[in-house]
């Protein structure tokens, strides 16, 4: 019993399809590596206040470019909240009267969503906003390396007949 | 019919044991300690507030408050029974063991900001001695604004204002007699400048000082800690009248013409200076004023407003 | 045709297992308990749902666990263990382990309407919580008010009509199972339909001493996919010739022949493909109005929503797709009806809509899994600490990194909805660049998924 007719059952590699397999894999390692152009940029300072309310933040998107230094003060604009952002070591809590300030490098790129990390009402484990470093690299892969496995699995599975 | 015998009796006690169980465990939880549960719900007054929002106790009964917070996080005191709570998470329950030792009706409040109307979480609970249900009811003196006649909601401009902050530190080698309560810095300005050989700068300096003087440093730190819990929400962390809660009050648009539109500024010197302690303290007592300042003066002790007035001075004045 | 699978029941443990009259009741007496502690901590608990182990463990344990592992690795398993249709089957045998003489049932036997034996009521009553699921997914009350609605349906209906007509027919749940099912690696089949057909009592279908007549109302000497196959055994016990099987196969081979593809099934794949793709724009994203309007149930707003949210499901997503289809079918010249070409290329969708769902979930479970911690110790939120679990921290596992899992998922999912595709346009006699417009829509949808997670 093949590994392959576990996964593709009954259609039986041949010798072309098996090319296309291990020649789409190297196009989407390349989608994943190869370094991309990236134009230079000068590093800022960013002192962003980010407004919680039940169950939103505002600015609902934050937006900077890798290495830029974000200074955040988390307010609260009705009861006490928290933020906690994927990926970036942030854990704020403030209610109004009571902010919380941070400051960290924005050193991973990428969409990062924010999250409330104290306990607020219904929709609290929805309650999410968005980090997104530029470059959007991880997004322009992710969608680059859909569209050779798509256009892989077109030819793969393609036949004249 | 042994094995079918033997399924029904899970199935029944999954039925009726298990729930039986989850109850009854909750029930003799509550029961070992003999106290009597009291429970309380803490909404956020959108959603209804403090549920029940008065309570009944006779005096040396002991009573066991469970609070539970369904909404947001909340906080709960009795400031006349010295007893609080600093956090109740939602879904979470916190509970505390108590004997009031003395009668009377004592107001317990919501401690951390959970919305707009946050301020208005508050109920009664009456504590009775049995022996004297009915007792006369306590009288206390009117608050100074009133003994001094004066008109909370008229306008206290300062008259003479300072060049720059007022600093106690470079005020510190020169002493003053002053009453700080009665008068405004204004009007200690004004009475104090016919007969003194300081310039402006340095009477300013000397003001800042003896205003601090009359507050003493533990009592600043503790109307600060109030003022943190209480006021910075609307009032602003630095004073500035520019905190979140403070956006869009419902009583703003009737506030005084001439006034800045919101909560006030207390690192404004023509408001600041024209007020004496009497009429900050009777603005946080009395609340009012057409706008949404709430009143305090049945959750704190005098000595407490006392102690929020002298911290709000810093920030006109440099007490650093 | 599928040569690589291998029969599980040959192992004598497995079979033992699998023919014990106790399987069923037993994983039944260890989920029920659990469903009724959910039941009562939405009545009786905290309304904080992320602290309410009904909110927690149906919404997170539970769909996490049915998503990710029991529907893509077990297909219909849960169906065998829910504790939902138990006590009206129960009542209706009136027996918990043995069979009565005969397979007899307890019930007014009605038979199920026959315009209505397909899954469209599956269809419309999976919109229906879908609708309200922000409400349903938040509120313990409301969850549990659904959720015993569910039980008091199902009891009512084992009591009037015949066999679980409540999974096969209602159950908003049962129908999604039942499409994806077609992927898992098991299926239960017969070894060889020539005995099936001999055989002339068809006590896999009517019952006999040895257990009970498919409550599934499906003829196992007949099953070619999983769709509809509860995995109750109750055939594996009561086939006196050891002609029923359970097999372990590949991944998706019920998609591999296009035999008894239906338009309520086709669907059934929209609404799934629609919804993944509709939460993850409303619950998952910065877009806080949309959760508030989903929320805000009988607002003006509300009223908006759910007019778009029911079109996109029934008339905008499967319009496209069957502009698509249209446009198929004039590039191949087929004079095949668009409406069967329609139906034939939306199972295409399948594996993509699971692994939409999947990669959906993975983005929610994993962020709020630490909740149960604290509803295992706590499950009403009345301050018990059963297990001292009570007072960990909410820790979102995984935070950050969970494209990694959702991108090669969502991939899987597009590969083999492209392979489906070519394969149904070869089948229809067709060329393979017929496929290309399905797969245009596939990769669009994914391309959107992914736009919205990464």
């Amino acid at each position: 019993m093949e590994v392959g007719n576990w996964l593709v059952p009954s259609l039986g590699f041949d010798r072309r399809q098996i090319s296309i397999a291990a020649i789409t894999g190297l196009l989407v390692l390349a989608a994943l590596l190869i370094p991309l152009p990236l134009t230079t940029y000068q590093l800022q300072n960013h002192s962003i206040t980010l407004n919680a309310r039940t169950f939103a933040y505002e600015p609902a998107t934050m937006r900077v470019q890798r290495g830029d230094t974000i200074t955040l003060k988390l307010e609260s604009l009705d009861a006490a909240h928290g933020l906690a952002i994927d990926g970036y070591p942030v854990d704020l809590r403030a209610e109004p009267g009571k902010s919380a300030t941070i400051t960290f490098v924005a050193d991973r790129e990428g969409k990062f969503a924010l999250r409330c990390s104290v306990s607020c009402g219904a929709l609290h484990p929805f309650m999410i906003g968005e980090l997104i470093v530029e470059p959007e690299l991880p997004r322009v892969r992710a969608m680059l390396v859909t569209l050779v496995t798509a256009f892989g699995a077109v030819m793969f599975f393609w036949s004249k007949t | 019919m042994k094995r079918e015998f033997f399924a029904l009796a899970v199935t029944f006690l999954l039925f009726v044991a298990f729930p039986a169980a989850l109850f009854g465990y909750q029930a003799i939880r509550t029961n070992t300690s003999g106290a009597r549960v009291i429970d309380l719900i803490a909404y956020a007054p959108a959603n209804g507030g403090w549920k029940p929002d008065s309570i009944r106790v006779n005096i040396g009964e002991r009573v066991r408050l469970r609070i539970a917070a369904p909404d947001v996080v909340h906080g709960f005191e009795i400031p006349a029974l010295g007893i609080t709570i600093d956090e109740i998470l939602p879904g979470h329950t916190e509970e505390i063991e108590f004997v009031a030792t003395r009668a009377g009706r004592f107001p317990f409040a919501c401690t951390r900001w959970c919305s707009a109307d946050h301020w208005r979480m508050r109920g009664v609970i009456e504590v009775i001695d049995p022996a004297n249900p009915n007792p006369p009811r306590a009288t206390f003196a009117p608050p100074l604004y009133q003994q001094l006649k004066i008109d909370l909601d008229a306008m206290h401009v300062a008259q003479n204002l300072p060049a720059q902050k007022p600093s106690a530190a470079r005020g510190a080698a020169i002493n003053l007699a002053l009453d700080p309560r009665t008068q405004s810095p204004s009007e200690a300005f004004a009475r104090l400048r016919a007969n003194t050989p300081l310039t402006d700068a340095q009477l300013w300096d000397a003001i800042a000082f003896a205003w601090k003087q009359s507050a003493g440093a533990e009592q600043i730190a503790r109307g600060q800690k109030l003022y943190a819990r209480d006021c910075a929400a609307c009032h602003g962390e630095q004073g500035r009248g520019d905190g979140t809660a403070g956006i869009n009050l419902p009583g703003m648009a009737m506030m005084h013409r001439e006034m800045n539109r919101g909560p006030a500024d207390f690192t404004n010197a023509v408001q600041m200076f024209g007020a004496s302690d009497a009429i900050l303290h009777g603005k946080i007592l009395r609340g009012g004023m057409g706008t949404g300042m709430p009143e305090w003066g049945s959750l704190y002790t005098d000595e407490e407003i006392w102690n929020m007035v002298s911290y709000i001075r810093s920030f006109a004045f440099d007490y650093r | 045709m599928n040569t690589s699978r291998i029969e599980i029941t040959r192992y004598p443990i497995v079979k033992k297992i699998l023919t014990s009259r106790w399987l069923q009741w037993s994983a039944i007496a260890l989920t029920l308990p659990f469903f009724i502690l959910a039941i009562l901590a939405g009545f009786f608990g905290t309304p904080a749902g992320n602290r309410n182990f009904g909110i927690v463990f149906v919404w997170i344990v539970w769909w996490g666990a049915l998503i990710l592992l029991l529907l893509p690795f077990a297909g219909r398993l849960w169906c065998a263990i829910c504790p939902i249709p138990a006590p009206g089957e129960w009542l209706q045998r009136r027996a918990l382990v043995q069979p009565r003489a005969g397979g007899k049932l307890y019930t007014l036997g009605w038979k199920w309407h026959r315009k209505l034996k397909n899954i469209w009521l599956q269809n419309f009553s999976f919109l229906a919580v879908a609708l309200f699921s922000v409400v349903i997914l938040t509120t313990p009350l409301v969850s549990s008010i659904v959720l015993a609605l569910f039980a008091l349906i199902a009891l009512a209906m084992s009591l009037v009509y015949e066999r679980r007509a409540f999974c096969r027919y209602l159950c908003p749940v049962g129908g999604f199972i039942g499409l994806y099912s077609q992927l898992a690696p098991i299926e239960l089949r017969v070894k060889d339909h020539a005995v099936c057909a001999s055989h002339k009592d068809k006590t896999c279908y009517v019952g006999s001493d040895a257990g009970y007549g498919c409550p599934w109302l499906v003829f196992p000497g007949a099953l070619d996919k999983n769709t509809y196959c509860g995995l109750c055994t109750e055939c594996l016990k009561t086939c006196p010739l050891d002609n029923v099987a359970l097999y372990a196969r590949p991944f998706g081979a019920d998609l591999f022949s296009n035999t008894g593809r239906r338009l309520d099934e086709a669907y059934k794949a929209f609404i799934m493909l629609t919804c993944a793709l509709a939460y993850s724009i409303v619950l998952i994203s910065p877009w806080s109005i949309l959760k508030e309007t989903a929320y805000a149930v009988g607002s003006p707003g509300w009223w908006v929503y759910a007019v778009a949210f029911l079109a996109a499901n029934l008339v905008i997503v499967p319009g496209i797709f069957y502009a698509g289809v249209t446009l198929a079918k004039k590039i191949a010249r087929l004079t095949t009806p668009t409406k069967k070409l329609f139906v034939e290329f939306a199972y295409a969708l399948v594996p993509l809509g699971l692994a939409a769902w999947i990669a959906f979930s993975v983005s929610f479970v994993l962020i709020n899994f630490s909740y149960a911690w604290q509803v295992v110790s706590d499950p009403f939120g009345w301050g018990w600490n059963l297990f001292g679990t009570a007072d960990w921290e909410w820790t979102p596992y995984f935070a950050g990194a969970q494209a990694f899992a959702q991108i090669p998922i969502l991939l899987i999912g597009l590969v083999a909805a492209i392979g489906i595709a070519i394969r149904t346009a070869q089948e229809q006699g067709a060329s393979s660049r017929t496929a290309l417009p399905v797969i245009a829509f596939c990769v669009a949808y994914t391309l959107a998924l992914i736009w919205l997670y990464v």
